[in-house]
């Protein structure tokens, strides 16, 4: 996969972005100073535990989180900030110019919707295209994802396996051909063999819109597969940012290497310690409690060290 | 999320106040129907230090409002505030009583279809199913058309036919409670279907029952109002809905006596009220506490 | 079983049981059974209830006197009254079509507006001008009907003078039919419209809550297009059985309101009944009440599963 983004100026930045949920437990810190850029045509994957606010991180940039939410900072987009446009405005952008693939699709899908429809839906709302014409489209779309059996536009998500719903959100992601499409987990809950599926159509969309894609999974040998940036996060903040190949041969951020440390193929080690709760996160660097090679400033500040240029960079005091 | 309740104890002073606020969004509605219905309990349990004379005595009748009857008299010369308050009576035993019972009935069955489920199920549900569809108001005037109305007697028909939404929400509720890992270890211990069912099942269905209580004794109270007006009531007691059937049959609404109508249809109106606000938000809340989890 | 199997079996045991229930009424009250067969205070000779008491059968042992009561009411008999010297199916037949008139046109439009309202309060729920509404809503929601039309009558007839003060009509056309149902139909509008906002918005609230609800949004649909598109049909398909068992009790509103309007229908023929103890009308009544209320909950069972695909298709 190229490199292109070297030369191009990025299409989505995002600054500062922190993110806290008002609950009746406290403040929930899930996202802290998150940084990155997507240029275009590439594919950054954001990886991490479950829980450390990666789908936090995507449903901010899209405005899709509850009211509970307090949003700060910026997401740049075709000189627009994301985060302060009206619900209005924003609502032009969402399938039109940025989709998201949500985590869970058979519950994402209107129960008792066809899915043609479902797919076509863009088609009306964006481009207010006639119904029938907008279901000749969708049905373009799904026999590319190898769905192309005439009545199965007419067929009810509950109809369908949920690989099959994997791909009618695939199919309603790119029917705009966005100019990026985030993908949160989509290859959750599948079995190896559908998973790689998944991937390989993910991987051919992004071939046919020219989209970028934002890929969110816990999985590092998914994104290891087809990323070409990668941004490790860890309790609602990225701690280490650079080339797929790079990070995953020459891991700098304590976490990073613990979390390669689980992938089977090495040995299936577990991170010792518990994740710390994101209402009270440590001081300091929020790894240091599990963290072999702590100091006493681990302890009480953090810092971000920046490597050739900003092509890497790690939230680290060892570097 | 467990583990994060013991977090709370670090939480700031502050924090504090936020999260009282927060709970508390839901339960102002609540507290408003509680102050109106405590109000009218009030009322009702002190009634003879409250009204300013006893309500069947007779003074000139057809009196407008004036300073010895602040809303004046009816066609008998009953002062008018008097039987208003007296009234509450009536409206609050009514839907206690009927509640009460259609609650017991409703929470048993749909308790024990819950928890044994297969034929015992498919019974009681059945039977629910065919509860629901008594129109239950011309039901209740055919009987005590037949009876010879008491309000007793009234409030143990109500509460024989209303306890059919119970039984359904109880029914669903001890379904899920059932499954969890808890009630597992109480049956793998040996003990009795019905200790399960009355002190594990029982204790964390409550906060369900509450709210369709108080929702029932609403609905009891607007249908005794109802079965009232229509003249089948307790002819011993005063009650709200009495008090408009002679206003509009003896003449008070054709004269525009709105003091005689007005105050017992507000009345009936306010303490309905205050129930439903109270029984809504208590369900409402336990829809989002629910989501949370 | 099937599902509707076994929905079927449940119609029927409704109806089997309510009439049964209907049979042991008079004869398991106090008194003599004839005379809560026929009324009180009808006068009769001894000869003539000796004669009637033989006609009713009530000589018979009760399991023949249960099998002539199924009979009758297969063919339509629902006794006579002795009050109105007419028989009781005659007389509810021809009550019954103005109480339809009233309550016909007000279930529809309190569906419709109900659920198109109560939609909209539940989708902004927060908004200060719908929790405004939702109260007043909520205000009618907790008033008995009889006391919704005296006060309508009373403001919108005696102090305004807009509409006529009772009937049905006074010339008999069309449009004076209409100008006097205008106002009790406005009530029963407003009452059945209450219940069903509320159980709307609530449905609302709770599904609105649900991730394709938010997908829906996340597609770039705006506003209340989330709502008519995705939440709509799926807020009200839990709701259609629950808002055709409102409706017995939607009815009992009709005939207070009726009372109120001294309007020529059921509801006062049963408060004259009562007035009068005339027990076959009001058990005549009371059966034709159940056969409507149990039609309209099949109607609605079968309505739910023809546009839920998820009963459809099983
Ligand atoms: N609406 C919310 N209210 C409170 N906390 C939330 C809310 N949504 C998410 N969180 C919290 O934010 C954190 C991150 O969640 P999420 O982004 O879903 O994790 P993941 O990395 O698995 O996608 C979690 O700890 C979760 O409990
Ligand atoms: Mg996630």
């Amino acid at each position: 996969m190229s490199m292109r983004h070297d030369i191009n100026a990025p299409i989505l930045q995002v600054v500062g972005l922190s993110v806290r949920f008002e609950t009746p437990l406290g403040l929930v810190h899930a996202a802290d100073d998150v940084a990155f850029d997507i240029y275009e045509m590439e594919t950054l994957a954001l990886v991490g535990e479950t829980g450390c606010g990666k789908s936090v991180v995507a449903s901010a940039i899209m405005q899709l989180l509850p009211g509970n939410a307090v949003v700060e900072g910026k997401a740049l987009f075709s000189k627009m900030d994301l985060l302060k446009l009206e619900e209005k405005e924003i609502s032009r952008v969402r399938g039109n110019e940025i989709s998201i693939i949500f985590q869970n699709p058979s519950l994402s899908l209107n129960p008792i919707i066809e899915v043609g429809e479902q797919i076509a839906e863009p088609l009306q709302v964006h481009r207010k295209m006639a119904r029938r014409e907008s279901h000749q489209v969708a049905k373009g779309f799904l026999s590319r994802l190898g769905l192309g059996e005439r009545s199965l536009m007419r067929m009810y998500p509950f109809q369908f396996s949920g690989g099959m719903n994997q791909r009618v959100m695939i199919a309603t992601s790119m029917i705009l051909s966005p100019k990026i499409i985030i993908a949160d987990e989509p290859t959750k809950g599948l079995d190896r063999a559908l998973a790689r599926d998944v991937t390989s159509e993910i991987e051919k969309i992004m071939d046919l819109t020219g989209a970028s894609l934002l890929l969110i999974t816990h999985d590092i040998s998914l994104a290891a597969m087809i990323s070409d940036r990668i941004a490790v996060m860890y309790c609602g903040e990225i701690v280490e940012m650079g080339k797929c190949k790079d990070v995953l041969r020459e891991p700098l951020h304590p976490y990073t290497c613990a979390l390669l440390d689980c992938l089977p193929e090495r040995g299936f080690k577990p991170i010792a310690g518990a994740s710390p709760s994101m209402i009270d996160p440590p001081q300091g660097c929020k790894f240091h409690p599990r963290c072999p090679y702590k100091t006493q400033e681990c302890m009480q500040k953090q810092r971000i060290r920046k490597i050739d240029g900003d092509e890497r960079q790690v939230r680290c005091w060892q570097y | 999320m467990a583990g994060d309740f013991n977090r709370v104890a670090s939480c700031k002073a502050t924090e504090w106040a936020k999260i009282l606020r927060l709970d508390m969004r839901g339960l102002r509605i609540a507290l408003f129907g509680l102050l109106l219905f405590l109000t009218i309990f009030i009322l009702a349990a002190f009634s003879d230090i409250f009204a300013p004379y006893d309500p069947w005595n007779r003074f000139e009748p057809f009196l407008a409002p004036c300073r010895e009857h602040i809303l004046g008299t009816n066609d008998l010369g009953n002062d008018i505030l008097s039987e208003l308050i007296y009234g509450s009576r009536v409206s609050l035993i009514v839907g206690f009583g009927a509640a009460l019972m259609a609650t017991l009935i409703g929470t048993l069955i749909g308790l024990f279809a819950g928890y044994f489920r297969g034929l015992m199920d498919e019974t009681l549900m059945g039977i629910t199913d065919v509860f629901l569809m008594i129109p239950q108001i011309p039901l209740i005037i055919i009987l005590a058309a037949f009876l010879r109305p008491s309000f007793w007697l009234v409030a143990l028909i109500m509460g024989a036919l209303w306890w059919t939404s119970t039984a359904r929400v109880v029914r669903s509720k001890a379904m899920q409670i059932r499954e969890t890992s808890f009630i597992e270890c109480s049956r793998s211990l040996g003990f009795s279907h019905m200790h399960i069912i009355f002190s594990d099942i029982l204790p964390n269905i409550l906060h369900v029952i509450m709210p369709k209580f108080l929702l029932t004794i609403a609905s009891a109270m607007i249908s005794e109002a109802s079965i009232s007006f229509l003249g089948l009531g307790d002819p011993t007691m005063k009650s709200w809905g009495m008090m408009i059937n002679f206003a509009f049959t003896r003449g008070g609404f054709i004269n525009g006596y709105w003091w005689w109508y007005l105050p017992p249809g507000l009345c009936i109106t306010l303490s309905v009220l205050s129930l439903v606000l109270m029984g809504f938000s208590l369900e409402e809340r336990e829809e989002e506490t629910m989501r949370i989890e | 079983m099937t599902f509707s199997g076994k929905k079927a079996i449940r119609y029927f045991l409704a109806i089997i049981l309510i009439f049964s229930l209907n049979f042991a009424i008079p004869r398991a009250m106090p008194g003599d059974p004839l005379a809560n067969l026929l009324g009180e205070d009808v006068m009769l000779t001894e000869e003539s209830i000796a004669e009637l008491r033989a006609k009713m059968g009530l000589d018979l042992p009760l399991h023949e006197q249960f099998l002539a009561y199924w009979r009758d009411i297969f063919s339509f008999d629902l006794g006579y009254s002795y009050h109105l010297h007419s028989p009781v199916s005659a007389i509810i037949l021809s009550r019954m079509k103005w109480t339809l008139l009233l309550a016909i046109p007000s279930l529809i439009l309190g569906a419709i507006l109900g659920t198109f309202l109560g939609a909209l309060a539940g989708w902004k729920s927060r908004d200060a001008g719908q929790k405004f509404e939702t109260g007043l809503v909520l205000m009618i929601y907790c008033t008995p009907p009889y006391f919704l039309s005296l006060l309508f009558l009373y403001a919108l007839s005696f102090k305004l003078g807009l509409f006529p003060l009772k009937g049905f009509y006074s010339t008999g056309s069309a449009l004076d039919i209409a100008h006097h149902l205008m106002l009790p139909v406005i009530v029963m509008t407003l009452f059945s419209l209450s219940r069903n906002y509320m159980i709307m918005r609530g449905s609302v609230i709770q599904e609105r809550g649900n991730l394709y609800a938010a997908y829906a949004r996340a597609k770039g649909l705006y506003g209340e297009e989330i709502l008519f598109r995705h939440i709509f049909k799926n807020a009200i398909l839990p709701i259609i059985t629950l808002l055709a068992l409102d409706f017995g009790f939607i009815l009992s509103g009709a005939l207070f309101i009726e009372i109120v309007f001294s309007m020529n229908g059921m509801g006062n023929l049963i408060y004259d009944a009562l007035l009068s103890r005339d027990y076959p009308v009001l058990q005549g009544s009371f059966l034709v009440i159940t056969v409507m209320v149990v039609s309209a909950n099949l109607l609605a069972d079968l309505l739910y599963s023809r546009i839920d695909p998820r009963v459809r298709w099983q």
